[in-house]
């Protein structure tokens, strides 16, 4: 009993230590990231020989760097717009459709995103060159909805699943038009939802970088594309400082989603 | 966009007219049709066009020769050494960080799902955060710490455990640890979510039974999380074999997506990179469906048991 007892302890200890450290090593590579861009010296080294601020003032002074940043947000916001529209309706039409079309909706949604990034840059380059979309936003915000309208309209599926129907066929007996009942009725009660699914949509877009290095241009290059055209000529903790404020955008994203979503917990349970 | 907006009035009116005064079908048509046309106009149509370049013959002065159907890409695809030792290569990488993304997964997934309180949330949010960085950010912080003059070197030296530094970056270990940080954190929340479902008294009757914890993991926790662990072989598997950021940073070693951009950004030969597309593209489908059958597979057996 008690060699079981000690071995269970062993087991324990091990499974505990066996997830702290993959803990660590998630965070380790964001942490190098973080730390370098404090860098004194031009060397990419982690911990960093120096520290100093030089590099935050050099990317403010740089005006390819701040064109990126521009064009991503521009981007980014793009595709939120397009792809929580498309998303919210497709999922609102599925959960009021009866026929069949809905069922081949969620699959042909779903499929971009398990081909490789790389496949879609190709395919959707020689595609906009035909059409002559080449070089221009839209081509890049079209090939990131790709990739964003699914997390869309999955989060809007699981909203529109957990709202009570009823609500809305008692507004439309009521007499309420479609737009109306609509906006005052479901949209009171799922906005959260689209609110998370834009901001999801938001950074799927500016932190995609495949496409967007087969679909840009010098004029509308993102910050991921500069990023690793950067790299490959040398590794200098300007990149670091660019994705520190990535990641930022990335932790504040987080914190308002977390936010929102608890916003529509609480005011379920106070409803 | 444009073609989005002017598709959108025509499927309405089509709609309208098939379906006259039926109000709920209808209206749900109408809401889908965007997404429809959008899908069809930039998901497949810009596939078959893929397609049909991919038999086209090659042009000297414009992408590729308008018009022509040839086979010239695929047989030059197949025949080519070159690019089936670089098929090879992309497999292998694909395999190995799937096989290594599947078991972790499944480790970190159950500590999170055993886990209760702030340990939970931090280990959320540790899969969470590289999520939503860029891969570019991913994959380069990589490189300062598995250098030959880098961090790990740095401190094995230290410790005496090495004589000389070991080059981990460019090379096989630093791509596959590079692409496994970018598909890790898929793989632990496809299968996390599954198992945020099951019933936890399964697993405690099991031991109450006589099972050992790592027995009652493999032989009950395994099995029912097996749609989650489908989900992220597929993932791990789609997205390794089409790598390109990591393998180009971090390995010496060239993948399938480097060759294909390549031929397509620097050669402009469009017919032969969209071959090389299609039949990769063929042979990761192959590969998916057999690794489907065989975890099904697993999957039913462990419940026979």
């Amino acid at each position: 009993m008690s060699s079981n007892l000690r071995r269970e302890r062993l087991e324990t200890a091990a499974f505990r230590a066996g997830y702290l450290a993959l803990l660590a090593l998630m965070l380790l590579p964001l942490l190098v990231v973080v730390v370098t861009s404090f860098s004194g010296t031009g060397r990419l080294a982690f911990p960093p020989e120096s520290y100093s601020l030089m590099w935050y003032v050099e990317f403010l002074d740089s005006v390819r760097w701040l064109d990126a940043f521009t064009n991503s947000i521009v981007i980014g916001v793009g595709t939120a717009l397009v792809a929580t529209l498309l998303g919210v309706m497709g999922a609102f039409g599925q959960e009021i459709d009866d026929g069949s079309l809905g069922s081949i909706l969620a699959p042909l949604v779903l499929i971009p995103l398990l081909i490789p990034p790389v496949i879609l840059g190709i395919t959707l380059l020689m595609y906009f060159n035909e059409v002559g979309l080449r070089g221009s936003y839209a081509s890049i915000v079209l090939a990131h909805t790709l990739w964003a309208t699914p997390l869309v309209y999955f989060v809007m599926r699981s909203v529109f699943s957990r709202f009570d129907w009823q609500q809305l066929d008692a507004a439309q007996d009521l007499g309420a038009g479609p737009v109306q009942s609509f906006v005052h009725v479901v949209l009171p009660n799922v906005k959260h939802g689209i609110f998370v699914g834009g901001l999801l949509a938001f950074i799927i877009s500016l932190q995609e970088f495949v496409m967007a290095l087969f679909l840009s241009t010098p004029s509308t290059e993102t910050i991921p594309v500069l990023a690793w055209t950067e790299i490959r000529q040398a590794l200098d903790p300007m990149v670091s400082v660019v994705s520190t404020f990535l990641i930022v955008i990335s932790v504040v994203g987080i914190l308002l989603a977390v936010v929102a979503t608890n916003l529509e917990w609480l005011s379920k349970q106070l409803s | 966009m444009a073609e989005t907006n002017s598709q959108f009035p025509r499927s309405l009116e089509g709609v309208r007219e098939s379906l006259g005064q039926q109000s709920g079908s209808n209206r749900a048509l109408l809401l889908m049709a965007p997404l429809l046309a959008f899908e069809l106009l930039v998901f497949v149509v810009p596939f078959f066009i893929l397609l049909r370049i991919s038999f086209a013959e090659e042009s000297s002065d414009l992408v590729y020769a308008e018009g022509t159907w040839t086979l010239e890409a695929y047989s030059s695809v197949l025949t080519s050494d070159l690019l089936w030792s670089i098929v090879g290569f992309s497999f292998l990488l694909g395999v190995v960080v799937t096989v290594l993304s599947v078991l972790i997964g499944l480790f970190y997934a159950y500590a999170i799902w055993r886990s209760t309180g702030l340990v939970k949330s931090l280990l959320l949010f540790s899969v969470v955060l590289p999520l939503l960085t860029t891969l570019v950010i991913r994959t380069y912080a990589f490189n300062p710490l598995l250098a030959p003059s880098g961090t790990l070197n740095e401190l094995l030296l230290s410790l005496g455990l090495i004589s000389s530094p070991i080059q981990f970056v460019p090379g096989t270990v630093g791509v596959v640890v590079g692409q496994l940080y970018i598909v890790l954190p898929y793989a632990v929340l496809a299968i996390y979510s599954v198992l945020a479902t099951m019933d936890w008294h399964v697993v405690e009757a099991a031991r109450d039974l006589g099972a050992s914890r790592p027995r009652s993991v493999l032989e009950v926790v395994v099995p029912q999380a097996m749609p989650g662990i489908i989900v992220a072989a597929v993932i791990s598997f789609a997205w390794s074999v089409g790598a390109y950021a990591a393998p180009d940073l971090l390995s010496g070693n060239i993948t399938f997506a480097m060759q294909v951009e390549g031929l397509m950004l620097s050669d402009m030969r469009y017919p032969l990179a969209a071959a090389f597309s299609v039949v990769m593209l063929l042979l990761m489908l192959a590969s998916i469906a057999i690794m489907f059958t065989l975890l099904n597979r697993l999957g039913g057996e462990f419940e026979l048991a």
